[in-house]
């Protein structure tokens, strides 16, 4: 590897040898024919399951992952059948999680496994009670995972499951909820929109529904969705990573952007990244059924191919509120503009989820982005139990401790470059984004906390106000619109729990740090305009030719800002109007579901028009049918 | 063991109690024993309902989910039990040996559960996005919310007037809605900003209502719930989460609240003292009860749940380290 290796990703390499993890960059593949594609897919498929059978102790009992593989690849029955009747004498936990390997573990061994462990397994979904949850993948996985098992187990009556409806009630339920979700997802856009973690809470369902469900029609609805998942994947990732925005993302992957459970699905589908640590974890349990589905090369086309410039805007949605706000979902208009070099995204700011929202950012390509901080991007560091309260049903004291004793340890700190603000609107137009703040009187943190990277090269103060810095191939101008200081980010350390959940301390990582631009001000603003190096003879040139833009801006009594980009374009933006580009206000009213060269899709339309060149497919949720062509 | 039978109504019996070695009452709490629990988590934790014994420890019940929010019964059949919980509203019909999920995929993470004492078979339900009403034992629910806002009407409690069928009143985000008809109609009879926690009607004077807000204090009605007063003497700034009446003493109330803690009247409302003292410091009080004997218990964030037998002014850990109460329920005894 050419840059550095953090030790966390040096342990994990010495206790087992994970090969694309710790191997060199995998190169595009250049050879799109549908079979060379197919075989490298299953070959980074085996090599996951590999994985999971070479970690297998013999001395020692084998997890329920291994027990997994083992059906998969149809070795001892006899052993995985006693093994499954151990896991299942213990108590069970993980709600909504635990359904949908065992639902794996059902189908997988439903003609292997000994007749006490398949009815063990059933009659676990009778004396184990899992909460459905309260979030949007919370739902799918548990729906998903009782559609399959109420089909696998059709005449059965309420007293034989957890919650004392009949196989047929679950089932009409459980196809309810589905087709509602997906619903919403093809005629106003998805909630937990590119989410580097939950992706897998989405794709792992959708994939087992079509290789599973006996129901013809949801068998292609959760091929279509896992066809929709995959190329959002394709088109959001900057060569196999996947960059902001995110409905959620976390404290580690809003920075080092490839370490995301997103990667593993990036590197299984298109091969062009490293996996992550353990194939990120849950990454297993897409491998166990991975052969029933495969991307098409159209997709690869559109992951791999960067050699035009392109923009894309997509609506999605924001979390459901339950209170405390006029709109049960926030409408959510998202820009998406990817080169070569590197990427910039954004929404136009406001809550959209209240914990793990991640609003903007420019993230650069990097040969090798392991244990690289790849991006940047500002943020108000808002923490409310009040917004809390919109989005959780919980009582407003204990919100805020309760996030960091819960695994989310970021929220309530002035510090964070984790989450989204009521007070922050966002504009962007192609590889420029203006950034507002007008923070509230009263509110906690009166301040922007500006992301600057320890793997930037070249920070310059520049006396115009511009930062000029370089991040691999891309030169990039950081205008802060307040004066500002400089802060190390520390980094966040678990402790031993206590008795309230996960406690942590805050150290500074060994090393270059990390470093945050502090603008203690209320009214604010960032202005940030990236490019590429390969435009300019130096980076000197790239500076002079952001010192000569035309830059007008004022903080009282809102923000406001007229900039001249490097693209030529005259923007206005005033926070709490709408912004102007060249004398036209933007109507956000006019956005489609897809909008760009790649994904095509008009607002309830349930139709999606996936392209690159001349290649199309279309997912019709209409006809439930998925329709290829190559247009002259 | 099925022991159907007809049981007054609740707090007009307990009214009617006298204090005896033996009570008469069987003593309920929803509570998590669940440190360290989050959602998916793996660790392995035991809620949801506990009765108390004869001995003064807890018995669980019933299935194990740290959402539990809620419990109620069958006036006519304690082996008729409903449950509000995350999934939404559970019902069993076996005394809490088996159990059935009454709502679908389009309701959920229901908050408060209330059965009509006149009308048994009517079940009320308070729901984060609305109100639903059963008239069947909920083997069906449907949403009746004719008169709630469109937004606003998250349900945080719903109550059931025991004088009169059909009477129920519910504390929901932007205030206080009554319904006299079985909620074919709501009208708003109190008007708040933030959330109505806790609504509860007087064991003695079924005219007398309280409850308990998120920034409007605490309230109290003598009309039935038709006018509402603020308590002078209850902070307004910090959510109070619960409030609860003495069944033994018309004059006390105690509220509980994570920035106050235990808030306590002996006079019917008009002083109300911080009764904190022996609770841990910050004492982050969840819930208050009080059974049907005049204990006065505490249920202190994760810590474990107190009493007091003498309103507060000195505590005791009762049992359940570590533990979070949800819901206090007192339901006359079985007989045997």
């Amino acid at each position: 590897m050419k840059k550095l290796i953090t030790p966390f990703l040096l342990l994990a390499a010495l206790v087992s040898a994970q090969p694309s993890f710790t191997g060199p960059m995998p190169a595009p593949p250049a050879d799109l024919r549908p079979d060379t594609l197919r075989r490298a897919y299953q070959a980074r498929v085996d090599e996951t399951l590999d994985w999971y059978l070479h970690a297998i102790d013999p001395a020692g009992p084998l997890t329920r992952e291994q027990a997994l593989v083992k059906l998969v690849r149809g070795q001892d029955a006899a052993a995985v059948s006693r093994r499954i009747l151990e896991l299942l004498a213990e108590p069970q936990s993980g709600d909504m999680f635990w359904m949908f390997p065992w639902t794996a573990i059902a189908f997988t061994g439903r003609d292997q496994l000994s007749p006490e462990a398949r009815a063990a397994i059933r009659d676990a979904w009778r004396t184990y009670f899992p909460m459905r949850g309260d979030t949007e993948n919370h739902w799918v996985m548990y729906y998903a995972s009782l559609f399959l098992m109420t089909e696998l187990y059709p005449d059965d009556p309420g007293e034989t499951w957890f919650n004392g409806k009949s196989s047929e009630e679950n089932h009409a339920e459980a196809k309810g909820f589905l087709l509602h979700w997906m619903d919403l997802a093809t005629t106003i856009g998805q909630g937990e929109f590119n989410p580097t973690h939950y992706i897998g809470e989405y794709a792992i369902p959708m994939l087992y529904l079509a290789a599973w469900a006996e129901d013809p029609a949801m068998r292609q609805r959760g091929r279509m969705m896992l066809d929709l998942l995959m190329a959002e994947l394709a088109d959001n990732s900057l060569h196999g990573v996947l960059r902001g925005p995110n409905a959620r993302t976390d404290d580690t992957s809003v920075l080092e952007r490839w370490n995301a459970l997103a990667t593993y699905f990036s590197w299984t589908m298109y091969g062009h990244t490293p996996p992550p640590s353990g194939y990120g974890g849950w990454g297993i349990y897409f491998a166990i059924a991975a052969h029933h589905y495969e991307p098409p090369p159209l997709f690869h086309l559109i992951a791999t191919d960067r050699e035009f410039d392109r923009e894309q805007h997509d609506h999605k949605r924001s979390r459901r509120r339950w209170r405390y706000s006029d709109v049960e979902m926030m409408p959510v208009y998202k820009t998406g503009y990817i080169r070569r070099d590197y990427a910039v995204g954004s929404y136009q700011g406001g809550v959209t989820d209240p914990i793990q929202a991640h609003v903007w950012d420019v993230t650069w390509h990097e040969d090798d982005p392991r244990g690289v901080h790849n991006t940047m991007f500002s943020v108000h560091p808002h923490a409310s139990a009040r917004v809390l309260q919109m989005y959780f049903t919980e009582y407003p004291d204990w919100m805020i401790d309760l996030l960091a004793s819960q695994g989310k340890p970021s929220y309530g700190v002035p510090d964070k470059i984790l989450g989204c603000s009521p007070y922050e609107q966002v504009f962007q137009d192609l590889d420029t984004v203006i950034a507002l703040y007008a923070i509230a009187p009263g509110e906690n943190f009166q301040r922007v906390n500006g992301f600057f990277s320890r793997n930037l090269r070249d920070v310059t103060e520049d006396a115009s106000g511009w930062i000029f810095a370089r991040g691999g191939n891309t030169y990039l101008a950081y205008r802060p619109l307040a004066p500002y200081t400089w802060d190390e980010l520390l980094g966040y350390r678990q402790l031993p729990r206590g008795n309230s959940g996960y406690v942590w301390e805050r150290f500074r990582p060994e090393g270059p740090v990390d470093r945050i631009l502090v603008s203690p001000h209320a009214n604010n603003g960032t202005i940030v305009q990236a490019a590429s190096a390969d435009e300019f003879e130096s980076f000197e040139s790239f500076q002079a030719a952001m010192r000569a833009l035309p830059l007008e801006f004022t903080l009282e009594p809102r923000p406001a800002v007229k900039f001249t980009t490097l693209r030529g374009k005259k923007v206005a933006f005033t926070y709490g109007e709408a912004p102007v580009v060249n004398g036209q206000a933007v109507d956000y009213a006019r956005w489609k579901l897809f909008e760009g060269p790649h994904l095509n899709a008009e607002l309830g339309s349930r139709k999606i028009t996936i392209s690159h060149g001349r290649q199309h497919r279309v997912l019709d949720f209409n006809t439930v049918t998925i329709s290829d062509y190559v247009t002259p | 063991m099925k022991l159907p039978r007809l049981l007054l109504p609740l707090f007009g019996l307990l009214a009617a109690t006298t204090v005896t070695a033996a009570p008469a009452y069987d003593f309920y709490i929803c509570a998590n024993i669940n440190r360290n629990y989050v959602i998916g988590s793996k660790i392995v934790t035991t809620n949801g309902i506990f009765q108390r014994t004869d001995e003064g420890g807890w018995r669980h019940f019933g299935y194990n989910d740290t959402s539990i929010t809620a419990v109620a019964f069958d006036p006519r059949d304690r082996n008729v039990i409903y449950t509000t919980a995350l999934n939404g509203l559970w019902r069993s019909l076996d005394g809490g040996a088996t159990w059935r999920i009454c709502n679908s995929w389009d309701m959920t993470e229901g908050r408060e559960v209330a059965v009509d004492p006149n009308a048994p078979d009517h079940v009320y339900v308070a729901f984060t996005d609305g109100i639903a009403v059963s008239t069947d034992r909920a083997q069906t629910l449907v949403r009746r919310e004719n008169g709630l806002p469109e937004r606003g009407k998250f349900t945080q409690t719903i109550k059931v007037d025991r004088t009169r069928a059909g009477r129920v009143l519910a504390g929901c985000e932007v205030g206080i809605f009554l319904t006299e008809d079985g909620a074919a109609n709501w009208r708003r009879v109190h008007v708040t900003t933030d959330t109505v926690n806790d609504l509860q009607q007087s064991p003695h004077d079924p005219k007398i209502w309280v409850a308990a807000t998120q920034s409007a204090g605490a309230l109290i009605s003598r009309d039935g719930g038709i006018t509402w007063d603020r308590f002078a003497g209850v902070p307004t700034e910090r959510a109070l989460y619960n409030v609860t009446f003495d069944v033994t003493n018309p004059d006390r109330l105690a509220i509980g609240s994570w920035a106050h803690g235990v808030l306590a009247t002996e006079d019917g409302g008009k002083t109300w003292t911080s009764r904190n003292a022996g609770l841990p410091e910050n004492p982050r009080v969840w819930r208050v009860g009080v059974d049907p004997a005049g204990r006065l218990y505490a249920s202190v964030f994760q810590e474990t749940l107190f009493h007091s037998d003498d309103f507060g002014r000195t505590w005791h850990p009762n049992d359940l380290a570590g533990s979070l109460v949800n819901y206090f329920f007192t339901l006359p005894k079985a007989a045997n």
